[in-house]
């Protein structure tokens, strides 16, 4: 294929740009990361999940969405209105009311306003959106190390475990400063892409470690590019799923798991075969020349 | 290439067993959804504190007993932990959820009632005993202590009527009008319910709670708005539907409770009027003497199951259905039953096109059918028997769930082009002649698979054991999905392709 070509130019170039590029990448997510801290307060927006509030979604209803949160203030109620669309028809609003508000007086409003129109509702207290919260990072503080444990028993060589364990984090970050830009929200789904995308990642990385640390007849450049293909039809089919997937649902949870592995894994695209890649380049380069 | 020698392979066969097997479980068994998919309401309850296994199952007792007053169907109480508790029902209108929401946020309210007087409510039961086996007895029993107020007046009302029924309620249907079918009637006039006494059941209420019991038979809606003058709700009890709506239009309160499939009539009665008992009034209670001390026995073995269960209940009841801990409502997710069907819709769009595309990017990346077709065949596979599985234990699918079935698919393909390319070697440039080629290959790629699978199942189980919520359908999904691929599909997929490719060579 055409573009399998085009990833020539990779196996062409040094190692230590290829490890450079990606690490100005995880920089500046991390600057996006502490900038929103710095504007927010927080790393990530949080959604009502974490927070506590609720969110009333009816289906099927196209109305403009600054008018209806102005006449929702009217019952003096603060309420967030954003309208969402499926490729598949379908479509609606979503309303989000702060924790503490009255939610019974805005779903009294809603029914008279769309009558017959079937809601969804979620009512979260604030106390529970705690508990969440701390639950998921500890879910992902404990994945993570139970990844790094295992990446390194199956190795059991200290630089390419670190470079593995590191893209993986890399690839955290970049999904959420990424997830910053596109206003995306810490929820309950998310959480769980994020502790998917460890999978995801790991899985790449250690293919191509497998494949340049154990393949001794060819050499590392031939074995990267054969690894590089395979890592991009790897790429590109998962990716295919998940576009196909985020198109076609208009059910949050689906939606915002496949956009947060969508971040995911383009980011890891980068850090592992283009990061990772460089480490292990340099790393047998220095090995071999020990050796002579 | 050699169909016999593919479909011979022990581990091609170990697949069609287990696809035999998934079919014939979901043609049988079919699939339960969760509720954000079936519509219905799901309420996360915390306890102030943790608690023993023991409390729980009282606080799970109590909350059943207090939803049962809705007559609502299907009521799921799940402990979680020690500290949660899920209540979930399927398929609530948004009205009858703001019911069950309401109920458990509220006091359940107990009588004590005999020959139409209330003669202590919850507040004159001032201690309940554990629920024991009396082997004298031959009962269950729940000993408990009235206040002194409540027991002088039961012995006054109760000289010399021995063998009369006491009745206990639970937040019985006070001031309403009750319109009920002929077999209803009957039943509440049975010697069950009236034992040695002279009042019938239906005098006792409506004398205690204002309660008017009317026969229907027909009557227009306007007779019956008419007796039920004064009442703050009518309660329409196996009656048809039609005349719910006609009084709803007149303005009224209306709620209807239905018979269920194979419930007792008593039961029935039970339910409806929120009754516990009656309890037969011993001779030693009948002889004007207050007591303090008393006791609900229940008669049955000591292994009857059933007797013991009635014994927890009225011991719930006693403590006024109160609960041994403070609760707080966390979480309510409702959904309504119509939007469900849309999203199982969408889903399975979704999820067809997702496996299109794959088997569309696949063929365009190798440019072969013999590829494309076993990878999509292989995917079809893996969810079909993850779907066959969930179906086997009963295990509620939802959105997260389906989710993680996706999330399953994806590695899968993935790790499915890492056995493809392994066996494809260096694009035709070298060519693997010998067998023992092929063999080290594979291992490799399984080496890789296995690596990769330990991960992700390390990272899920994380997320399996320290969510509450509804992520666990996620993790739990997940991690079949990657057991299925690595222990069933992955090994089928190798020894075909090893056939469709390397053999080949």
């Amino acid at each position: 294929m055409v573009i399998k070509e085009k990833l020539r130019v990779l196996v062409e170039m040094e190692p230590k740009r290829m490890i450079m590029y990606p690490l100005i990448v995880f920089a500046l997510a991390v600057v996006v990361i502490i900038g929103n801290y710095a504007l927010t307060g927080s790393l990530v927006k949080e959604g009502i999940e974490l927070k506590g509030g609720s969110v009333i979604t009816l289906q099927g209803v196209s109305a403009d969405p600054d008018e209806l949160a102005k006449e929702i203030s009217r019952l003096g109620v603060e309420a967030n209105v954003e309208r969402f669309t499926g490729i598949a028809g379908g479509g609606g609003i979503r309303i989000y009311v702060p924790a503490g508000e009255d939610v019974n007086k805005v779903k009294a409003f809603l029914r008279e306003k769309f009558p017959g129109v079937e809601p969804e509702i979620t009512v979260i207290g604030p106390t529970f959106g705690k508990m969440v919260r701390e639950q998921g990072i500890k879910a992902i503080a404990y994945a993570f190390i139970g990844m790094a444990i295992v990446v390194f028993l199956f190795f059991r060589v200290p630089v390419p475990s670190l470079t593995v364990v590191f893209s993986a984090f890399s690839d955290m970050v970049i999904a959420i400063a990424l997830m910053d830009l596109f206003g995306i929200e810490l929820s309950q789904a998310t959480i769980a892409a994020l502790l998917m995308l460890i999978g995801y990642s790991v899985d790449s990385n250690i293919l191509l470690t497998t494949r340049l640390l154990r393949r001794k007849e060819f050499t590392v450049e031939d074995a990267y590019y054969s690894s590089l293909k395979t890592g991009f039809t790897m790429s590109t089919t998962t990716l295919g799923a998940l576009v196909s997937l985020w198109l076609f649902s208009t059910a949050k949870v689906i939606d915002d798991i496949a956009s947060v592995l969508i971040f995911g894994l383009l980011a890891d695209f980068m850090n592992t075969w283009i990061f990772n890649a460089g480490v292990l380049r340099m790393y047998i380069a220095k090995r071999e020349g020990k050796k002579k | 290439m050699n169909w016999k020698k593919i479909i011979l392979n022990g581990r091609v066969i170990l697949l069609i067993l287990f696809l035999t097997l998934s079919v014939v479980s979901l043609a049988t068994r079919g699939l339960t959804f969760g509720l954000d998919i079936s519509g219905g309401i799901s309420i996360t309850v915390k306890l102030e504190n943790p608690v023993d296994p023991q409390t729980m199952e009282q606080v799970r007792i109590a909350l059943e007993q207090r939803l049962n007053a809705l007559g609502v169907k299907d009521i799921v109480i799940e402990p979680w932990g020690n500290q949660f508790v899920l209540v979930k029902v399927a398929g609530v209108s948004e009205e009858e959820g703001n019911q069950i929401v309401e109920t458990i946020e509220r006091q359940g309210v107990f009588y004590a009632e005999f020959q139409g007087v209330i003669f202590a409510t919850g507040k004159d039961i001032l201690n309940v005993g554990s629920v024991s086996y009396d082997p004298r007895e031959g009962a269950w029993v729940v000993p408990f202590r009235l206040s002194k107020d409540a027991a002088e007046k039961f012995a006054k009302l109760a000289l010399g009527k021995a063998g009369y029924p006491v009745d206990m309620f639970l937040d019985p249907p006070v001031n309403s009008t009750l319109v009920v079918s002929k077999e209803f009637y009957q039943a509440m006039l049975s010697p069950r319910f009236q034992m040695n006494g002279n009042m019938t059941l239906i005098e006792r209420i409506s004398k205690a709670f204002n309660i008017k019991v009317i026969q229907y038979s027909n009557q227009t809606p306007e007779e019956i708005a008419k007796v039920a003058k004064g009442s703050e709700r009518i309660i329409l009890v196996d009656v048809d539907g039609k005349l719910a709506e006609e009084l709803k239009k007149m303005g009224l309160k209306v709620e209807v409770r239905k018979r269920e499939k194979n419930e007792d009539i008593e039961d029935f009665v039970r339910r409806v009027l929120r009754l516990y008992g009656p309890y037969r009034v011993s001779e030693g209670l009948a002889t004007g003497r207050p007591s303090t001390e008393v006791m609900i026995s229940i008669g049955g073995s000591q292994n009857d199951i059933r007797a013991r269960n009635d014994a927890q209940v009225v011991s719930v009841v006693l403590r006024s259905g109160s609960l041994p801990v403070k609760l707080s409502i966390e979480r309510i997710d409702y959904i309504s039953p119509k939007l469900g069907e849309n999203f199982k819709k969408q889903v399975l769009v979704a999820g067809i096109a997702a496996l299109l595309v794959v088997g569309a990017i696949v063929y365009l990346h190798y440019r072969k059918l013999k590829i494309a077709i076993p990878v999509m065949f292989t995917s079809f596979s893996e969810v079909l028997i993850i779907l066959g599985i969930a179906s086997l234990i009963k295990w509620n699918l939802d959105l997260p769930s389906i989710a993680g079935i996706i999330a399953a698919i994806g590695t899968g393909v993935d790790q499915q082009i890492v056995i493809t390319d392994e066996l494809l070697g260096e694009s035709g440039e070298r060519k693997i002649v010998r067998r023992s080629g092929v063999l080290k290959r594979m291992g490799r790629a399984f080496f890789i698979i296995l690596a990769s699978a330990s991960t992700t199942v390390v990272a899920m189980s994380f997320l399996f054991k320290f969510f509450v919520g509804g992520l666990r359908g996620f993790a739990f999904t997940t991690i079949l999905g990657i057991l299925i691929g690595i222990l069933i599909t992955r090994p089928a997929y190798g020894e075909i392709a090893k056939e469709l490719i390397g053999g080949r060579r």
